[in-house]
């Protein structure tokens, strides 16, 4: 059943029904009639689509946080000739047409496609009539790269964290699938016989699999940092999502696991469920790569939100303070699954 | 329903047996005064303190017919951890640890991992668990369940020596008469008998029996077995496999006579067996069936 499940997660997800166009590049500082000529002069495939971005900041950002593969932005200074389908470079204009690539690095296939869209525009702004009088230096266009930040660091950024967050769902599950092991091996029993409150075990078992999910991601965080040189972004916020983020990825990976009828069960259902929550979640791909609608269900998971706080911090170089929501979502989803937990633990450990 | 009806007392340093075959309900019953379980009707109390308390079960230790120990963990720190949960801290909670480590035999292989011990060695470390915060009531599930005859006598003589009150499941008849001072006979759920072995084996164990296996001579044994049952002391003769069984109040008396019977007959003996009436005897008067059933 496993594999069949699985098949239908990545079916449902990149199956037929989703959108063909996975790769956009956006373009500022040029009309709609102009990157619309452009995309047309490139003879784009249909899995490209070019988006109009009001203004560069915000094209950037996208780049940044993966919603754009790549982008190209028009110089400001011709911001009236890009109003035109046929511009004409004035007489006595002291720049010429300037282009600007912004890729992550990340993204290579973006990259090349947002050179084709440059070279579609300079097409278009050639085919204007030249100003008699303007020199030839004027006319060049000029075309700069920026990258945001190194490829290879930027993905660490990232996939770090998202994947650490799956594991502490995983790390959950694990913990429950223990706590069964000791009910069947009798330690559970040994220990409730013992005079200590049944709450007061249920607690100590529960902080335990929290101080446990922590600890790994802490781990992960500190070791790609200092050995790898990953950036996830401001620490107080990658300390308030790491600690929301274990309390809600344990507390519904404990939870999802006690309703497994045994520990073997308990292994499969940690696995499936994480691998599943995973791929809701978008936790294995690329950010801004998933199709549109589970962009919106990947809010339902705790790990979409807590990646969410994470491209906050590590794309887009947020501060703290931009991981308050997320932080206080994870915290709401926490107390339920933590609640649930809890209480399916006590029916293990009560009377 | 597991047990009903189900009423005893194990008094000051008294071994109290519950006897009876597998699923009879000696776990469920412990569970219950462990506060493992919670009975539909009636009470527990131990040590003055309803059952189920923080301070009754501070009175108990508990040996679960399971290993219950972390096999990843030395005796020691599994010791140091059940410890810690009946409040033993510090130098109490160590000297403890090396003093039920000495007392069953495990003070050399403390600091090795559980999982790395013989079978025998589990339950000696199992029962060291239950015995590290010096209980007023030990309560011990089978403990002797899959070890080897050697360990057995170890776990037995432990048990035997500690001078508190005990509560022993076992469906072993043999450890039940030898180390309990009263036995409780459970079968169903129900305590169908209760009092010291000797008083159970007088009350419903029967009587002495005489097994004659006899040689070639069949065609005497019939003659034989009409003299035996006219000899005094014996009560009833009946033909078993190769042989005749004897029912008498007192089996050693009546043995001269009924070799002397038999030389007279004719008829060679091979084999005498004298089976005094136990335990095993008892159950299966009380309950028509066998005890390892």
């Amino acid at each position: 059943m496993a594999p069949l499940a699985l098949a239908g997660i990545l079916g449902f997800a990149f199956g037929h029904n989703a959108p063909k166009g996975n790769l956009t590049v956006g373009v500022s500082g040029a009309s709609p009639q102009l990157v619309a000529a452009a995309a047309h002069a490139t003879q784009l495939p249909s899995t490209v689509d070019v988006r109009v971005v009001p203004d560069a900041q915000s094209l950037k950002r996208d780049v940044r946080d993966g919603t754009l593969a790549a982008g190209v932005i028009l110089s400001g200074h011709h911001q009236k000739l890009t109003d035109l389908l046929i511009p004409i470079v004035a007489p006595g204009a002291r720049h010429s047409p300037g282009f600007e690539v912004v890729s992550r690095g990340s993204s290579l296939v973006g990259e090349e496609w947002a050179e084709s869209i440059t070279a579609g525009l300079s097409s278009r702004l050639y085919a204007g009539r030249i100003h008699p009088g303007s020199s030839t230096r004027l006319a060049a266009i000029s075309v700069t790269t920026e990258s945001l930040g190194n490829a290879s660091r930027g993905v660490l950024d990232y996939f770090a964290p998202s994947i650490a967050v799956i594991f502490l769902f995983i790390g959950g599950g694990l913990g429950m699938r223990s706590l069964m092991l000791e009910r069947s091996g009798g330690t559970l029993a040994r220990i409730a016989a013992a005079p200590v409150r049944p709450n007061r075990v249920v607690v100590g078992k529960m902080v335990a699999i929290f101080v446990t999910g922590l600890t790994s991601i802490l781990v992960v965080w500190g070791a790609t940092t200092v050995l790898f040189g990953a950036d996830w972004g401001a620490p107080i916020g990658v300390l308030l999502l790491c600690v929301g983020a274990s309390a809600a990825m344990c507390g519904l990976g404990v939870f999802l696991t006690s309703l497994a009828r045994n520990e073997q069960e308990a292994f499969g259902v940690a696995l499936m469920v994480g691998l599943f929550l995973s791929l809701l979640g978008g936790n294995l791909l690329p950010p801004g790569s998933l199709p549109g609608f589970l962009q919106v269900l990947s809010l339902g998971t705790p790990n979409g939100w807590a990646l969410v706080g994470f491209g906050r911090l590590s794309l887009l170089g947020d501060s703290a303070g931009s991981v308050i929501g997320p932080f206080l979502v994870l915290c709401l989803i926490a107390a339920v699954t933590v609640g649930l937990a809890m209480i399916r633990v006590r029916r293990m450990v009560e009377p | 329903m597991a047990v009903d009806d189900v009423s005893f007392t194990v008094d000051d340093e008294e071994c109290y047996g519950l006897l009876g075959p597998n699923g009879a309900g000696k776990t469920t019953t412990i569970a219950i005064v462990c506060g493992l379980l919670k009975a539909d009707a009636g009470e527990v109390n131990v040590d003055g303190e309803p059952g189920g308390s923080l301070r009754a079960k501070a009175a108990i230790g508990y040996v679960p017919q399971d290993l219950a120990l972390y096999p990843d963990l030395s005796a020691r720190e599994n010791l140091r951890f059940f410890g810690q949960l009946y409040g033993l801290v510090g130098k109490r909670l160590e000297r403890r640890i090396s003093e039920t480590l000495e007392l069953v035999g495990l003070a050399e292989r403390g600091k090795d991992h559980v999982g790395t011990y013989s079978g025998g060695m589990k339950r000696r470390a199992n029962i060291a668990a239950g015995l590290l915060h010096e209980p007023r009531l030990l309560i011990l599930d089978e403990p002797t369940v899959g070890v080897d005859p050697q360990s057995r006598n170890a776990i037995l003589e432990t048990v035997s020596g500690l001078g508190i009150a005990v509560l022993y499941t076992t469906h072993y008849m043999e450890e039940a008469e030898k180390l309990c001072h009263r036995v409780g006979i459970i079968d169903d759920g129900h305590l169908v008998a209760e009092g010291t072995p000797a008083d159970l084996i007088k009350d419903h164990g029967g009587q002495d029996r005489l097994r004659l296996t006899f040689g070639d001579a069949e065609t005497k044994a019939e003659g034989f077995a009409a003299t035996c049952i006219l000899m005094q002391g014996v009560d009833e003769v009946r033909r078993i496999d190769g042989g005749l069984e004897l029912t008498t109040d007192h089996g050693p008396a009546v043995l001269p006579s009924v070799v002397r019977q038999a030389g007279q007959c004719g008829v060679e003996l091979m084999g005498i067996e004298v089976l005094a009436p136990d335990l095993e005897g008892v159950f299966l008067a009380l309950t028509g069936k066998d005890l390892r059933d």
